[in-house]
């Protein structure tokens, strides 16, 4: 064989894999769904889940709204003064961060703190065979182990989005108000005429479909992983990657959709 | 040490979440979510271009209103105001389009009338309405104007302008300088002339004066004929005396009325019983007189208008809603029933009574005492009705209720989002001391206009395993017939 057709060939083996994969995520996404609505929900699970992905992202999640938002209102700051619009400047943080920001740099932070490990928790047990040892003991892993974290990051990647976007508008009305002394009333009454609710509330079902996107994902490459410590590493890496990629894309179009 | 359950971390976390949520809703959604407040007013422009929903609608610059609606009827646009509930817009108020600010946002100015006995209420019309200035309209007027001027001035220019032009002003201008020249001489020269015209003139006044002092005379004469004059009115007056006597002896027609005794006699009757019905109408007899003589009367009507316009008020703001809602509980495989019925007397304010069918009955607990040993039996009728009854009150988004819950005495908290398409829903109810509260967490999801979709999540934090999520759909209507029989029994103040 020539080498373009061994490059052809690895082209669609490449190709296959990609969209074999992105099969096996939506099966497992409907075998979530099914166990889902199968009772008995255990709900001491759910909870864990939900204060691993939501207490303990608060820190981080603040601390990125708040410094996103405050870096926003310098830099639009900057571009306003050109046209002596000071006084947008507020309006911008607040649709940026609800519309936009808030959302993606949330997901964002909690793959890397809580996708990553979901994928390195689930991959552990599986090399270690715990779950196979679930199986045998007749208790469905879909059902103990993904079902909890899909719903938790449902559930939690919003109101980690509302936190984000509270502290980023603060972190503007700061910047804005303290440093660059903007009028702080005509501040706020830019950010309340110009956003609406429908900007806060897709926002928010924006970062409920990326808590499922995270959490799907790093629960599946955790699942699947194969050979012991170092494909827990590989695992690992792979979920953050395509976690953080699938969310940025799936933001656009569902950025086309909505609004 | 003491430490605190996932569960109850989360529920903080929750519970703070929330509350960030609902404070940015209720500083950013202002705009028409929630209750409508106020009321609504129609506009006809006939150009609305650039102007948007939730525009501004200001009087002297203060904002009173928001754009409801805009639409077109009859070929022109109608624009629905909501007006603030304090605000009373006399009937002669005109509108006008106005823009605002450097991106020329348009908003409503209303100029308030003069005419403050009549107000416009819910529904009303705007008649007066001020022709916005269409910009383009504007232009080609513009246009026409310079048209005009081009016209003149290119005239002027082609009388003036080039060497023929230069020459015929030097012309004018050397022409108007030889006049005034001339003028000057005219005047130098002629100044003795002058000076015998005025001379002229005073010897004129002069022989006047002496004119009048000789006719003192004839101006005597002229007051004698005067005199004469007047003797002659004395003659007309004495023959209308003639006429009266003759009328005093009733002759002719007027003079019979004044004669006739008859006449007289029926006058007076005619007067005498005017005056019977004015002395009565001042006494207070009769209807009238009350209407007009009795305070109390014009009171009572008052009363009446008043009360009748409230109970109209009533009425219409007072509606009914019917519901029913089936719970599936995923867990035990069963169903809970709800019927209830919402009474809502005023737009923030609502009763409900209502029964619910709960699959573990209803729960009756009995305390023996035998010899000092108390023994409780807990018995459970499955075919056992429960009871709901609860008043609520509505905060713009926020509806705080209380009373009976499933014939147990407790709250409920509901969040309205989405324009009251979704409600978040929290109750809490059966605070026993020997079991958890029953806690209950609901979404609920208006599908079609009467059809709704709600999950949750049914007394999650139970300690006898009855926790169970649960899938429901409700029927809910507004009942017209149900309202008119509740309004028809009279409301007191």
């Amino acid at each position: 064989m020539n080498r373009a057709a061994v490059a052809i060939d690895q082209l669609g083996r490449t190709v296959l894999e990609y969209v074999e994969e992105m099969g096996k995520i939506a099966l497992l996404f409907l075998s979530v769904l099914r166990w889902m609505f199968q009772p008995p929900l255990k709900s001491h699970l759910i909870f864990k889940q939900m204060e691993f992905v939501g207490n303990k992202s608060i820190f981080v999640v603040v601390l990125t709204g708040a410094f996103t938002g405050m870096v926003m209102a310098l830099q639009g700051y900057y571009g306003f003064k050109m046209f002596s619009a000071e006084s947008m400047v507020g309006s911008v943080v607040a649709l940026g961060m609800t519309r936009e920001l808030g959302p993606v740099l949330t997901s964002l932070m909690v793959t890397a703190r809580a996708g990553s490990a979901m994928a390195a928790e689930l991959g552990t047990m599986r090399v270690t065979e715990q779950i196979d040892a679930l199986s045998v003991m007749a208790a469905n892993p879909v059902k103990h182990l993904i079902v909890p974290r899909v719903i938790a990051g449902v559930l939690m990647l919003p109101l980690l989005t509302v936190v984000s976007d509270f502290m980023g508008i603060l972190g503007g009305y700061f910047v804005g108000v303290h440093l660059l002394h903007i009028n702080s009333g005509i501040f706020v009454k830019n950010i309340t005429t110009i956003v609406d609710l429908d900007d806060l509330y897709n926002g928010l079902v924006k970062a409920a479909v990326f808590g499922l996107i995270l959490s799907l994902i790093g629960c599946y490459k955790g699942f699947n992983t194969r050979g012991g410590a170092e494909g827990v590493g590989k695992a690992t890496t792979e979920a953050v990657v395509l976690s953080s990629i699938t969310i940025l894309i799936s933001d656009y179009f569902l950025t086309a959709i909505m609004f | 040490m003491f430490s605190i359950s996932s569960e109850a971390k989360v529920g903080i976390f929750v519970l703070i979440g929330l509350i960030i949520l609902a404070y940015m809703s209720f500083q950013v959604g202002q705009r028409g979510f929630g209750l409508k407040k106020g009321y609504s007013v129609d506009v006809f422009f006939n150009n609305v271009a650039g102007l948007e929903r939730d525009a501004s609608v200001q009087i002297a610059g203060v904002e009173i209103g928001r754009v409801e609606s805009i639409a077109l009827k009859d070929g022109k646009a109608l624009v629905t105001l909501r007006i603030g509930k304090d605000i009373k817009l006399a009937r002669d108020v005109k509108a006008a389009i106005k823009t605002h600010g450097i991106l020329g946002d348009k908003y409503i100015e209303l100029v308030p009338g003069k005419d403050e006995e009549i107000y416009i209420h819910e529904g009303g019309r705007i008649i007066n309405v001020e022709s916005q200035a269409d910009l383009d309209r504007l232009l080609n007027q513009l246009a026409f104007i310079a048209d005009d001027i081009k016209k003149v001035t290119g005239a002027l220019s082609s009388v003036l302008a080039g060497d023929e032009g230069e020459a015929s002003i030097k012309d004018i201008l050397e022409n108007s300088r030889q006049l005034t020249r001339n003028l000057n001489t005219v005047v130098k020269s002629n100044e003795a002339t002058l000076r015998a015209v005025l001379e002229n003139t005073r010897q004129l006044t002069e022989n006047l004066n002496n004119v009048v002092t000789k006719n003192d005379e004839k101006m005597a004469q002229t007051i004698e004929n005067l005199r004469g004059a007047s003797e002659q009115m004395e003659k007309t007056f004495a023959s209308l005396n003639d006429i009266t006597e003759s009328i005093k002896k009733g002759e002719g027609t007027a003079g019979r009325l004044i004669k006739d005794k008859d006449m007289a006699v029926k006058l007076d009757q005619a007067i005498d019983s005017l005056r019977d019905v004015t002395d009565k109408i001042n006494q207070g007899k009769g209807t009238i007189g009350k209407l007009i003589n009795d305070e109390e009367t014009v009171n009572n009507l008052n009363e009446g208008l008043t009360g009748l316009s409230r109970y109209i008020n009533k009425a219409e703001q007072f509606r009914t809603f019917l519901s029913y809602r089936g719970e599936y509980l995923f867990d035990s495989s069963e169903a809970k029933n709800y019927l209830d019925i919402k009474i809502q007397p005023k737009q923030d304010k609502f009763y409900i009574v209502g029964l619910v069918s709960d699959p573990q009955g209803k729960k009756t607990i009995r305390d023996t005492t035998v010899a000092g040993v108390t023994t409780r039996t807990e018995e459970w009728d499955r075919d056992g009705l429960l009871f709901n009854a609860q008043i609520g009150k509505r905060y713009k988004d926020i509806v705080i209720r209380g009373g009976l819950l499933e014939s147990t005495g407790g709250v409920g908290l509901d969040y309205f989002a989405l324009n009251d398409k979704l409600k978040f829903t929290f109750e809490a109810f059966d605070f026993s001391a020997d079991e958890k509260t029953h806690l209950k967490a609901a979404a609920e999801y208006q599908l079609f206009k009467h059809l709704y979709l709600s999950f949750g999540w049914d007394d999650f934090i139970s300690d006898k395993g009855q926790e169970s999520p649960y899938a429901g759909i409700s029927i809910r209507f507004e009942d017209d017939d149900l309202k008119y029989l509740l309004t028809t029994t009279p409301i007191p103040k």
